[in-house]
């Protein structure tokens, strides 16, 4: 049976990866299986038998131990199929009825979320100047401007309510 | 050489992060690691890698784990001095813990 190839764009939103890991399991079962990422909300599939694979996600900032990093999570017989912005995409077949976890506890689970809401601080200032940046008056471009920035305050407002939802999901790991 | 660190502000660990430090008493590598765990808990406690990678970056910090070696892009960890003295402290509190556990709640 010959390969097909398809791409899907599809958006989710960073506090809800789990959401993500579930739609590419579903995915998977259907015959479509993660074969690349591209630009952030970019997927490829490939078809094939469906399988039931676990997908999940990790979130890394610093790669200096890239390698080190992708051969623990390969030897713990997870694939590595590719990364999106800093998010890692792992998959592993099931066990019978055990779900192969990356993060066994939740204590490290909140870690990664942490990792997620530093990257978003320190991002902050970059935008916050973007917006409040004084437009340049008699400029022939003041429109574009003015949109721009009503723009990039949307996007601000959506930036904090991320960072939010992303604090919350850190303090709901850690009382459990 | 004075220990600048007191072990008991790392208090108290995480069941992951104290099975492994008690595997780290000989020296391994990730999965060695994880392997170990699965052997030591009698198969109650399972550390996947992200948690393991998190713990490693962590212990290693904080001087509890030092590097050893590398091999084929694994790196190899042992216990420290203070990660010994740390892992006594946590079985010493668990010890505690239980003893109380079988006199009052039989």
């Amino acid at each position: 049976m010959e390969t097909k190839h398809i791409n899907k764009f599809k958006w989710f939103w960073a506090w809800n990866d789990e959401k993500e890991e579930a739609w590419l399991e579903k995915m998977a079962g259907e015959g479509w299986h993660l074969g690349g990422l591209g630009l952030p909300g970019n997927y490829s599939f490939e078809s094939g038998k469906p399988r039931k694979d676990v997908y999940r996600l990790d979130y890394i900032i610093d790669q200096k131990d890239y390698q080190n990093y992708l051969q623990l999570f390969n030897d713990a017989g997870w694939e590595h199929i590719g990364k999106m912005a800093g998010w890692q995409y792992f998959r592993k077949p099931y066990q019978g009825d055990l779900v192969p976890e990356i993060y066994t506890d939740n204590a490290s689970k909140a870690q990664k979320y942490q990792r997620l809401l530093i990257f978003l601080i320190i991002l902050l200032p970059v935008l916050f100047i973007s917006v409040t940046r004084p437009v340049s008056a008699g400029s022939s471009l003041f429109d574009f401007y003015s949109i721009l920035k009503t723009i990039m305050g949307f996007f601000l407002i959506f930036y904090a309510y991320s960072m939010l939802r992303i604090f919350l999901r850190i303090k709901q790991l850690l009382k459990k | 050489m004075a220990q600048a660190k007191d072990p008991k502000k790392f208090l108290p660990l995480t069941e992951a992060t104290s099975y492994i430090l008690l595997a780290l008493d000989e020296p391994l590598h990730g999965y060695g690691v994880m392997q170990k765990i699965d052997r030591l808990s009698e198969g109650t406690v399972s550390v996947g890698p992200g948690t393991l990678y998190g713990a490693f970056t962590t212990l290693e910090r904080d001087g509890l784990i030092t590097k050893v070696g590398e091999e084929e892009r694994r790196k190899i960890f042992r216990l420290t001095p203070l990660g010994r003295q740390v892992l006594q402290a946590q079985i010493h509190r668990l010890g505690i813990l239980i003893r109380q556990a079988q006199t009052t709640g039989e």
